[in-house]
């Protein structure tokens, strides 16, 4: 008895935690009035001035450029070494060497690739922003694809190449559309953790480039706005979609 | 070609493995070397080598760097302790409770996983500000008269951390508990035990893996957080992260920062080290009680 009051107590104020600041952001991003004052009006005028302004469009497609390049080059990586292990290669001792990537924390990875950007003079920008994002997706990737390999029946690669269809051809019309579900959420998670990463970018960015959370961050430092209020609302709606695709996916049980 | 003979081919492709690890070799453990030599090797201003040097690694050894490597492995144990009592009920929760409503559950706690993290520490700052919501609140419900600065202060700093990892933390958990077996909770309630004793005896013990795994992704990325720390801390507080932001773009101390990085790096990998031997012995099961 005790227990259930527990947690019908204890479940909605947790999730009243996680959703009052958001709530209450996305409700003044329609105040009419400026930041230190209570609800006055509503209004959509920092939407337009949200929209307006150019360098949030800049930032936006850089972090679109740069999520969608490193979401590419770890996929078709991964899916690389799956076909090398439909061909018989020992892949599960390859994938010690990545675990690193996620165990590290993003500060320390920052500062050695910025140290080895500057070693082998390579421009920071949005190039440098790909290759350390791949670094990262990487982590993700591997263990995930593998996983769904090991998962796959067998039979079925073998009857493709015993009916005549090259080690290509199987890949292609036997392998990858069994992985497919799993390549494309894989790709959706890589694709959010470059774009709404900030640690990384901070310290590969360079003074050139600006992605979306470098751009937050300047705003933020310069002080409260509606206008980041309205960015935020914007966010949150198409992360709620990327999240329901992401389910409808993978309508079985494990998330992560 | 019949299946023995591919099978016989040798591994011919390595050339399809190959890209993925030169690629890590390349971009991660590559630029790992280069941290250490240059925080280790001494050049002379023209550029040439001159030999090794422990000089800045013990530097940081004294007690101003020593305190704030110390201090942020004691704010990321605390982040990930206070994740850990506050997230376990959740995921049991999620785990045995929340039945047919599971997925919808589920899809509330990831959808704030997935907004881009500064966003969560403005929607505090928002909150937590002197004229911001909260104050407001208190004042207009006249709790109180004046308004607390909650801002800059560790409160601050704690809060938003636990706000942002408690999901690191939910989600491992919670994939542990679900691939638990009910019935052995209910066999050990059946032969008597109190609540807390299936809590202590069996349920912590096997679900060892997602505790591990939880208490992992909470304690290291926040031993490096830095942009929580100067946004809600007003930089009152040093922590590593600030530490190596400072003199990485200063420039000029670009060696001492790799050196800094890397001494942190060496106590993180230590503090995580015995983390895991307390937990291993903490979630040992205590079989000879049972």
């Amino acid at each position: 008895m005790l227990k259930k009051t527990a947690s019908y107590i204890g479940i909605p104020l947790f999730y009243l935690f996680l959703y009052l600041p958001i709530s209450v952001l996305l409700l003044f991003s329609f105040n009419s009035e400026g930041f230190p004052s209570p609800w006055k009006g509503f209004t959509l005028k920092w939407y337009e001035e949200l929209f307006r302004s150019p360098f949030l469009w800049e930032a936006f497609g850089n972090s679109l450029i740069v999520a969608s390049f490193s979401t590419f080059i770890c996929l078709s990586l991964g899916l690389f070494l799956i076909y090398y292990a439909t061909q018989g290669g020992k892949v599960k001792r390859f994938l010690l060497l990545f675990y690193g990537n996620l165990v590290i924390p993003e500060t320390v990875l920052g500062v050695s690739l910025l140290g080895f950007f500057s070693f082998f003079s390579i421009p920071l920008g949005l190039i440098t922003l790909i290759f350390a994002h791949t670094v990262l997706g990487l982590g993700v990737t591997l263990p995930i694809l593998y996983a769904r390999y090991e998962e796959l029946d067998l039979k079925l690669t073998e009857a493709s190449s015993v009916l005549g269809a090259t080690p290509v051809q199987t890949f292609f019309k036997v392998t990858l559309p069994l992985m497919f579900p799993t390549a494309i959420t894989t790709a959706l998670l890589v694709f959010i953790l470059s774009f709404d990463d900030f640690v990384l970018s901070y310290f590969c960015a360079g003074s050139t480039a600006q992605t979306l959370s470098l751009y937050i961050l300047s705003m933020i430092r310069s002080g409260i706005s509606p206008v980041i209020n309205a960015l935020s609302a914007i966010l949150l709606t198409l992360s709620s979609l990327l999240v329901l695709t992401f389910f409808s996916i993978k309508t079985r049980k494990r998330i992560l | 070609m019949n299946i023995k003979e591919s099978r016989w081919l040798p591994p011919l492709p390595f050339f399809f493995g190959s890209p993925v690890l030169l690629w890590q070799l390349f971009f991660f453990y590559l630029p790992l070397l280069l941290l250490t030599l240059s925080s280790i090797l001494t050049f002379s201003p023209l550029g040439n080598f001159e030999g090794l040097t422990l000089d800045r690694l013990l530097l940081f050894l004294q007690p101003v760097y020593a305190k704030v490597i110390l201090s942020s492995l004691l704010l990321a144990l605390s982040n990930a302790l206070i994740c850990f009592f506050i997230g376990y009920p959740i995921a049991y929760f999620l785990a045995f409770k929340a039945k047919k409503m599971k997925p919808l559950f589920l899809f509330f706690l990831i959808v704030p996983f997935w907004i881009n993290f500064l966003l969560h520490v403005y929607a505090w700052f928002f909150v937590l500000e002197k004229e911001g919501f909260l104050n407001w609140l208190l004042l207009s419900l006249g709790i109180m008269d004046q308004p607390i600065p909650f801002l800059n202060s560790l409160f601050a700093i704690l809060l938003m951390m636990v706000y942002y990892y408690l999901p690191f933390m939910i989600l491992p958990l919670y994939s542990s508990l679900e691939q638990f077996n009910i019935q052995l909770i209910e066999a050990s309630q059946d032969l008597g035990a109190k609540g807390w004793q299936t809590l202590l005896y069996i349920l912590l013990p096997l679900s060892k893996g997602g505790i591990m795994a939880g208490f992992f992704l909470v304690f290291i990325p926040s031993f490096g957080e830095f942009a929580i720390p100067e946004l809600m801390g007003g930089d009152k507080w040093l922590f590593v992260g600030n530490v190596v932001s400072q003199y990485i773009l200063s420039e000029t101390e670009g060696a001492l920062g790799a050196a800094f990085t890397l001494v942190s790096a060496l106590a993180l990998l230590l503090a995580a080290l015995l983390l895991y031997k307390g937990l291993n012995f903490l979630l040992k099961p205590k079989g000879e009680h049972a």
